[in-house]
């Protein structure tokens, strides 16, 4: 093989997702009536953003050599202390803070710590107690669950104070300012990911984690941080989601990881670690929300979304596996 | 006898029952060239990854210029300006040769106090060091997986001579090299060392040590079983000291440096 033709192969690999993307998006605009619109991908974006964020923080993880299966469970948890606290009917206490405005800092500060808390909980014990990340995230993906289906007694709350609704209904260049928080989240990782040491540092720790001890790097502190920053970024996804639904229910968010694993997979992210980007991560997210997007035009009942969702994750798995099959040959 | 740079006192290290490490004394001055031999599981990376921060020690002391000195992780050694060059190379093959060679010490450019990292300046960092080694890989940007073992093995090495320090300790690192590569391994060590650096290298093959060494150390079964300058021995008598036989006409090895025995 010429040097050309690997270097053209290995860039289809790296951006095999953004050409997924735009073929989906052709066939789909060719295939369904109503679909070539600009409302349309608006629409794809704006129903991808906590989605999306979620997203980035797993991928983090997984990058790192890891795995966070809590992610749902936490942006669930940070979702229903929000709405417990902020809502005024249903089970929400309606807190009222004057200016109106503070509840916008203070809710969000919330999900945060919510989420980094429970972030440094799964990290400690992974990282420092040296027990399985599958196992330790797989419990608190069933714990934190519980505890929202605690606090809310199988109830919700409803009406988000006006104040952190605003971020929903607010629109700049025709797209809700949510959507933008996920756009922003994704510009500001990539960056982090693959311009700043920090970044860097995580990739060769998911590429071979005994050569960056060796190096110096302090691997341990880099990974608990890896994990904080997933339970943080999922708190962010759930105040998104809360403002979404102007409230919160004990299901709220039900399914979101399966999503949030199958875009990250899709995106190029390998589940060895040490390999992927955020950005084929965010291209995997929307060719996700373009799919739910395209079942929902033609009309598909909603059960079967769960059907193509579950052969979604198959075909992401199957196509690391292949791809990664394919790198070795080309090396 | 030079300046001591490090001195190993009765180093000892057991794995569970195994004992690895029976009480290893010897001493590595500034400047000097140590080649560390002996069979098969005698102990040799034992003792390089006591030195290197990777092990510690169950019970003995380090002298570290002229300080106690023990370290409790890689960073820590680094940090007393120590270099280790693994038996397994230490390279993350899922990024490429520049990020490699600055693997944990990334140059960076501080926009608004956040510090990004300087690819251009790295570039041509490892692009000097390289081709002052006579390095050949086709692009910096390749990443490390799609290189041969050899050109992995000439980047630890350029790594080391690149980054120098006070002690650097290399543990089998030519393995994979070509014989022209090897070569300019065995200059890069005596260039290293002419700088004053203190160099402990690790290898199986006799012609290495005796071109490279001032003093030759063999630990067998976990204790020093000969320490000896280069120019007062021969290859024999280093033989008869690794397997502890006595070969014909190669005399008593014991005699000609100290010997250490077993406490
Ligand atoms: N992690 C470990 N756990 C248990 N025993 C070990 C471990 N590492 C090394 N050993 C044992 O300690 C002894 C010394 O091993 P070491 O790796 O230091 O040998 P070596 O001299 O470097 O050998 P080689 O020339 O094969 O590299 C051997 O008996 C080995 O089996
Ligand atoms: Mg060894």
């Amino acid at each position: 093989m010429t040097p050309r033709m690997r270097k053209l192969l290995e860039f289809t690999l790296d951006n095999l997702v953004w050409f997924m993307l735009v073929f989906v998006l052709a066939v789909f605009s060719a295939l369904i009536p109503n679909y070539f619109q600009l409302g349309i991908f608006a629409n794809i974006i704006e129903a991808s953003s906590v989605l999306g964020v979620m997203s980035i923080g797993l991928a983090l993880v997984i990058i790192a050599g890891h795995m966070d299966l809590s992610v749902e469970s936490v942006a669930a948890l940070s979702a229903m202390a929000v709405g417990i606290l902020f809502c005024s009917a249903g089970i929400g206490l309606g807190i009222k803070l004057t200016p109106a405005w503070l509840a916008v800092p203070v809710s969000l500060a919330l999900a945060l710590a919510v989420g980094g808390l429970i972030g440094l909980f799964n990290g400690w014990l992974i990282v420092k107690v040296k027990m399985n990340a599958f196992i330790i995230t797989l419990a608190s993906y069933i714990w934190v669950r519980g505890i929202v289906l605690a606090v809310s007694g199988g109830r919700s709350a409803q009406d988000l104070a006006p104040a952190i609704r605003w971020f929903a209904i607010q629109r700049f260049i025709g797209l809700p300012l949510t959507a933008w928080i996920a756009i922003l989240c994704f510009v500001l990782f990539s960056v982090i990911m693959a311009k700043t040491p920090f970044g860097r540092h995580l990739v060769m720790i998911g590429g071979n984690e005994t050569a960056t001890y060796r190096a110096g790097i302090r691997v341990t502190r880099y990974l608990i941080l890896a994990f904080v920053l997933a339970g943080a970024i999922a708190g962010l996804s759930g105040w998104l989601l809360a403002i979404r639904t102007s409230g919160a229910t004990a299901n709220l968010g039900i399914g979101l990881l399966f999503n949030a694993f199958a875009a990250v997979v899709i995106g190029g992210v390998s589940l060895k670690g040490g390999v992927g980007a955020l950005p084929g991560v965010y291209a995997g997210v929307l060719l996700l929300s373009a799919i739910n997007t395209a079942i929902n035009l033609m009309g598909l009942p909603a059960v079967y979304t769960q059907v193509i969702h579950g052969f979604l994750v198959l075909a992401a798995v199957l196509l690391d596996t292949f791809k990664t099959r394919l790198r070795q040959k080309l090396a | 006898m030079r300046e001591p740079l490090l001195v190993l006192d009765n180093i000892r290290k057991n794995y569970g029952a195994i004992e690895a490490l029976k009480g290893v004394s010897f001493s590595i001055g500034k400047g000097e060239v140590v080649a560390l031999l002996g069979d098969n599981g005698a102990g040799k990376s034992t003792l390089v990854k006591i030195i290197s921060g990777g092990l510690e020690p169950t019970s003995g002391r380090m002298i570290f210029e002229g300080q106690d000195y023990v370290a409790r992780s890689p960073a820590e050694a680094k940090a007393a300006h120590i270099e280790t060059v693994y038996q397994d190379l230490s390279l993350c093959t899922n990024v490429d040769v520049v990020a490699n060679f600055f693997m944990g010490r990334e140059l960076t450019r501080r926009v608004m106090g956040i510090p990004f990292l300087d690819e251009r300046a790295m570039e041509a960092v490892v692009a000097k060091a390289l081709a002052n080694a006579g390095t050949r890989i086709p692009s910096l940007r390749t990443k490390v997986e799609h290189l041969s073992g050899g050109q992995r093995q000439a980047i630890e090495l350029n790594r080391f001579v690149h980054w120098g320090g006070k002690l650097v300790l290399l543990d089998e690192p030519f393995a994979a090299l070509g014989v022209e590569q090897t070569r300019r391994g065995l200059d890069m060590i005596r260039q290293v060392a002419d700088q004053g650096i203190g160099v402990i290298i690790i290898t199986h093959i006799m012609q290495q040590a005796f071109q490279v060494a001032d003093r030759i150390v063999v630990i067998r079964q976990g204790v020093v079983a000969g320490d000896v300058e280069r120019s007062k021995t021969s290859p024999d008598a280093v033989i008869e000291m690794i397997t502890g036989q006595n070969l014909a006409g190669a005399g008593a090895a014991g005699g000609m440096g100290a010997v250490e025995s077993p406490a």
